[in-house]
């Protein structure tokens, strides 16, 4: 077996299934933790505080305006990755192809052009953001092995996915085994480590502003 | 003229240059050979005047052909050209002392053929194999006379001066070889060594392939250079991909997304379709079947890879390089119930563990 | 071969005819025969017609018919030929581009000459003791 056919083949159904199972259990480990028990009425209904979770989810995505010089870049570097990567993935007609497979919905791509731009963008603000993790004192110190494992999985993708997109270093198939291959192991680990807070930001900041909602709080 | 050369070979000692006059084709005629023959093999044109006088003193080369697990494509590719061209020069030349399909005799007579040639021309007779060799239960799922192919190779290729495995089957094991693979089907390198192997896959394999490098074989005395896989460069040295005529489509992303929709009719790029293009390596696309007639492609289907091995296995004709073997709803959501229970248990542990004690003061 | 067309039709005739140029100037210096194998290269059919027209016809054409049917003739500058040679089924199986006084192909090959001697000979009613042959 080739290393392209093991990573369309076993590979890919082994890492889809951990990738299920892991955010699942993670999830759920979570949710169903104890809470301090809180002994004051709700202000508002459980609708209300649903409202409220829904509320806290997206206003955390605006930063306070206060905080905002001191995070500008940290926001900006951050902001543009997330937004590019996304472009990328669910703009890119190899990956809408590979959804169509699996789920039967499509939709229509953006151009090759569009696509090789935002890869470069994307791909810039990752350097930026690990040089910045690497002279920040603070981050420095607080960064664990976690962190730079899940910007190493997250970075392999994006740089793979530029050369098996450009074609002009190393064969195609070698390739593309490899820019598969850096995905599994992503969504291996996702489950795991930091790269869970893709699940868990909105999971978390749902149940704070639930929580919120009960004390009669802002969201 | 004697009959005998100095290696004891009991054929003529005819050359090609002397076969070819004796049916009126000149030194003109070798030149036009030597030219276009140079131009496949990618060699400077400036090197086909000595391929030409090569040629011309070339002794018949005594070639023997064992068919073994095969459907016989590979060899009626070979043979199917309505008109003369440029490949029937050489496939003529060749001293076929010994191919079961086209030969006259058969049974007995056949096995003394194959007995007598072998021993005439030891260890300068090129061995041919189409097809692929089962190795289970001692290979007794493809027997010749009531011998395995299995030892037949090995005999036969002891005293080859060297062999060509004609076809995906015997280059890599092919379709036999596909999963379960019952027989134990294998590609000759699997089984030989110390010997030169030349790899011609395709499912068939283009004839010019095998021409250019009988022609290369004859006129410089030893094989091609080969890539990794023991291809010969000069065929198999570019993917489909990067001599395909849709190339511009592929880079436009401009795809058919359905057979015979909008995109199929404009004759845009089949990647959606399943092509393996990219990672297939072929003379295909260029050269074509038939004459250059047509290829997968040109005729709306996307390429399947049949020159790569465990082509039959690289996951669906009809799905994309960008796409997988999906694990199923069914197992997704085993995948998902599995997490929740998991995640659900530690939970209750967590909550069983912090649990306060009702003899602590609060 | 990478179907990268960066060049248009025009640069790239043109390059090649700075080739053509750079193969004469050997050929004028000490005799050295050059060639350009057209099929090697990933031309298009319009770069190739293209080239064709910029090269133009010169005095002599040759057909030649021997395991299909060739074309040889000089272009339009003395010393460059175009030269393709297509096989019985009209398939084009080599297209060149040659700097020579005369291409090879078109000379009488000396075992053709020595050949066509004896069936000469052979077909007169005059026997001849050059005819004994040691074959």
């Amino acid at each position: 077996m080739t290393l392209l056919e093991f990573a369309r083949g076993p590979a890919f159904q082994a890492s889809v299934l951990i990738l299920i199972a892991g955010v699942a259990w993670r999830l759920v480990a979570i949710i169903l933790l104890r809470r301090r028990p809180q002994f004051a009425e709700p202000r508002h209904g459980l609708p209300a505080r649903i409202g409220g979770g829904a509320a806290t989810i997206l206003s955390r995505f605006v930063p306070r305006r206060t905080f905002w010089p001191r995070i500008a870049v940290s926001v900006v570097l951050s902001a543009t990755f997330h937004i590019g990567l996304a472009i990328i993935v669910f703009g890119g007609a190899p990956h809408i192809l590979l959804i169509h497979q699996l789920t039967g919905l499509t939709w229509p791509s953006l151009p090759r052009g569009v696509i090789s731009l935002v890869s470069g963008v994307t791909l810039a603000c990752m350097i930026a953001l690990l040089i910045r993790r690497l002279n920040h004192p603070v981050l420095r110190l607080l960064s664990t092995a976690d962190d730079y494992l899940s910007w190493l999985l997250v970075f392999l993708p994006v740089l793979t996915g530029i050369l098996l997109s450009g074609e002009t270093i190393g064969g195609y198939a070698t390739l593309l085994a490899l820019h598969i291959i850096s995905v599994e192991l992503m969504m291996i680990w996702l489950p795991f480590g930091k790269l869970m807070h893709a699940g868990l930001v909105f999971a978390g900041r749902g149940l704070m502003g639930m929580n919120f909602s009960r004390k009669g709080a802002a969201t | 003229m004697q009959n005998a050369d100095d290696k004891g070979n009991a054929n003529d000692d005819e050359t090609l240059g002397a076969m070819l006059s004796a049916r009126g084709i000149g030194r003109r005629g070798l030149l036009k050979f030597a030219i276009a023959m140079a131009s496949s093999l990618a060699l400077p044109p400036g090197v086909a005047p000595l391929m030409a006088a090569n040629l011309a003193k070339a002794k018949r080369r005594s070639v023997i052909w064992l068919s073994f697990q095969e459907c016989t494509g590979c060899v009626e590719t070979l043979l199917r050209s309505s008109s003369p061209t440029i490949d029937q020069v050489i496939f003529d030349f060749i001293s076929l002392d010994y191919q079961e399909a086209l030969m006259a005799a058969a049974g007995t007579a056949a096995e003394k053929t194959l007995h007598d040639a072998i021993a005439a021309n030891k260890g300068e007779y090129l061995l041919a194999i189409d097809g692929s060799i089962p190795t289970k239960d001692s290979g007794v799922y493809s027997l010749t006379g009531g011998r395995s192919n299995l030892a037949m190779l090995k005999e036969i290729a002891a005293d080859a001066k060297a062999i060509l495995a004609i076809g995906t089957c015997a280059a890599f094991g092919g379709i036999p070889k596909a999963f379960p693979n019952p027989t134990g089907a294998v590609g000759v390198e699997d089984l030989v060594s110390g010997k030169p192997i030349v790899n011609i896959p395709g499912c068939p394999p283009v004839p010019e392939v095998l021409s250019g490098v009988l022609a290369y074989f004859i006129s410089f005395g030893k094989l091609p250079d080969l890539d990794e896989r023991k291809r010969p460069l000069a065929y198999f040295g570019a993917t489909i991909h990067d001599q395909c005529y849709r190339r511009a489509f592929y880079d436009q992303g401009k795809f058919a997304h359905s057979f015979d929709d909008e995109g199929a009719r404009q004759g845009w790029c089949l990647f959606e379709l399943g092509c393996k293009g990219p990672t297939t390596h072929n003379a295909c696309a260029s050269l074509k079947w038939n004459n250059g007639t047509s290829f997968p492609i040109q005729s709306g289907h996307g390429c399947i890879g049949c020159s790569e091995p465990d082509f039959w296995d690289a996951g669906g004709f009809y799905t994309s390089l960008a796409g997988g073997s999906a694990a199923g709803w069914r197992n997704a959501g085993i995948a998902a119930a599995v997490g929740i229970a998991g995640g659900a248990a530690t939970a209750l542990a967590a909550r069983n563990k912090s649990r306060p004690d009702p003899e602590d003061k609060p | 071969m990478k179907n990268y067309n960066f060049l248009d039709d025009d640069q790239l005739v043109d390059a090649l005819l700075v080739e053509i140029a750079g193969m004469l100037s050997r050929l004028i210096a000490d005799g050295e025969e050059g060639a350009i194998d057209l099929l090697g290269l990933p031309l298009s059919p319009s770069c190739v017609a293209e080239l064709e027209r910029r090269l133009g016809r010169g005095e002599i054409s040759v057909g030649l018919d021997a395991i299909g049917l060739s074309e040889i003739r000089e272009t339009g500058f003395p010393g460059v030929w175009w030269t393709q040679h297509a096989d019985g089924s009209g398939r084009v199986i080599a297209r060149l581009i040659e700097a020579t006084t005369i291409p090879a192909i078109l000379r009488a090959d000396v075992e053709d000459v020595k050949r066509g001697q004896k069936l000469l000979l052979a077909s007169t009613h005059v026997a001849c003791k050059t005819s004994r042959s040691a074959s």
